[in-house]
């Protein structure tokens, strides 16, 4: 192997991801750095600052266009032709190789019971789950739980930066953009296929995964796009409260807590 | 001189003893009067939201119902067990008090009229799913959060907490929260990025409600918006 050649096979298309998406990182960071003069606004208008909003828009749309002649189209095919058991397999599958980035985030979230059960759920469903297709350890009681780099450095105490729509990804924040960097960046998965050049590998469990979390948004996402006067508002109005919900809430995704939710004033009272 | 000492010490813990055993007692009868009231808030308000769910599910999810029957039942259903104008004007924001009466008045119209096409949208895209209601919490002002899940045929269970409000003797739904995103917080910043695209104008925004619910010759806006 000649070093061009090993050059050129390095840069492969995660790289240029990569690259891609830390470029558009450091670009917000400083829009995020410097606000505009209706911040006053900008700040006022939901949960979460948006100071990039015309540049998120355009984001948004190109992503809403994608959605709608690609994406979701792929993921109606892929729940129409497969039965419910074989995409559960692909979303089993893909979830347990993601566990290792589950447990390291939840560890590092202090939530060493939270670590156990990802720990435990992983062993269990690779061995007695045939490598993870089947959620044995569901049935046991040991349920699935979500952990992320951006969550963990909210946790932390890390705010938000700003709203971000990432291009195909979709919506994210300065600090969740950075979070979902390290995690892809510290995969194992990415990491082995990357080394035993098996980057097919990544890929398709990567589109696997898209495409089978989108199957199951069908209903959602419709819902949201027909009863909503301004869509992108709306969207962000949603992913600021769910990601609140998973930093200062429980993590079981049920709002088990009271201060998880929104407090509706008693009009009458005042 | 030790029990001279001791002495006024000893009474001091005498007078603590005895007012610590007074406020227990005073206490006691409210205690659990307390924690059997909340009980049975929980359970009304748990009661409320499955009775509410049955009505829906029997009487809105009929296939072969009418759009404008289907609609009908809805607001029927809606108002009775909802709180419209506590909903709306949440769901305003700020704004509200910017609105002069006669747009506030406007809007709660639009307002209505849109959930009520939401839900009635909703409905009629009904495909099995069935309705079980879980625990129930206390919320804050006369509020009880209310548990619940939407099992769907395929896919996972959707959890949807009720906010239920105890008013004027009866119950009403103020927010209803999925998965851990409220509907009201998302209509008010929905609606304030209209409202602020607008330049601010409450206008603005009662001329998309009006598009959207098919009110827009009615209020003799121009229908393109």
């Amino acid at each position: 192997m000649n070093f061009v050649g090993k050059m050129a096979r390095r840069l492969t298309a995660q790289r240029f991801m990569a690259l891609v998406l830390c470029g558009f990182l450091a670009a917000s960071l400083s829009a995020c750095a410097t606000r505009p003069a209706n911040s006053q606004a900008a700040m006022a208008s939901t949960e979460i600052k948006d100071p990039i909003e015309p540049v998120n828009r355009a984001v948004f749309k190109f992503n809403d266009v994608l959605d709608i002649v690609l994406i979701e189209p792929a993921a109606k095919v892929y729940k129409a032709v497969l039965p419910g058991f074989v995409r559960d397999g692909v979303r089993n599958f893909v979830r347990n190789l993601d566990s290792p980035i589950v447990v390291a985030n939840e560890l590092l979230q202090g939530n060493f019971g939270g670590a156990g059960v990802s720990t435990a759920r992983f062993v269990i469903n690779t061995t007695a789950g045939i490598g993870g297709l089947v959620d044995v350890a569901s049935a046991q009681g040991l349920t699935y739980r979500d952990a992320d780099f951006g969550q963990t450095m909210g946790k932390w105490g890390v705010g938000n930066g700003c709203y971000l729509v990432l291009p195909v990804i979709g919506p994210s924040s300065l600090r969740d953009g950075a979070g979902l960097a390290a995690d892809t960046y510290a995969s194992p998965v990415r990491i082995i296929s990357r080394n035993t050049d098996n980057d097919w590998f990544y890929y398709s469990t990567t589109v696997a995964g898209a495409i089978d979390t989108r199957s199951r948004l069908i209903k959602a996402v419709d819902d949201l796009r027909k009863n909503s006067l301004d869509y992108y508002a709306a969207v962000r109005s949603a992913y600021s409260q769910k990601r609140r919900a998973m930093i200062e809430g429980d993590g079981t995704g049920a709002g088990n807590g009271a201060a998880d939710m929104a407090d509706i004033p008693d009009y009458d009272a005042q | 001189m030790t029990t001279s000492r001791l002495f006024p010490s000893s009474r001091f813990f005498k007078i603590l003893t005895a007012c610590a055993i007074a406020i227990v007692i005073a206490a006691a009868p409210l205690m659990p009067a307390r924690t059997a009231h909340a009980e049975d808030k929980d359970a009304a308000a748990k009661s409320f939201i499955q009775d509410l769910g049955d009505k829906a599910l029997t009487s809105l999810t009929i296939q072969s119902l009418a759009p404008d029957e289907r609609e009908r039942r809805v607001r029927k259903l809606l108002t009775q067990n909802f709180d419209i104008y506590t909903i709306g004007r949440f769901a305003l924001g700020t704004y509200w008090r910017q609105a002069s009466d006669s747009q506030q008045k406007q809007y709660l119209k639009l307002f209505e009229d849109m959930i009520v096409q939401t839900y009635s949208r909703r409905f009629a895209d009904y495909d099995g799913q069935k309705f079980k209601v879980g625990g129930a919490f206390s919320g804050g002002h006369n509020d009880t959060l209310v548990k619940s899940e939407i099992l769907q045929k395929d896919g996972p269970p959707v959890h949807v907490t009720w906010r239920v409000r105890a008013k004027n003797g009866g119950m009403k739904v103020v927010d209803v929260v999925v998965e851990e995103i409220s509907m009201s917080v998302t209509q008010r910043d929905d609606f304030r990025s209209v409202i602020e695209a607008g330049g601010g104008n409450v206008d603005a925004l009662l001329k998309k409600l009006r598009s959207s619910t098919g009110n827009a010759a009615k209020g003799g806006d121009s229908k393109h918006g």
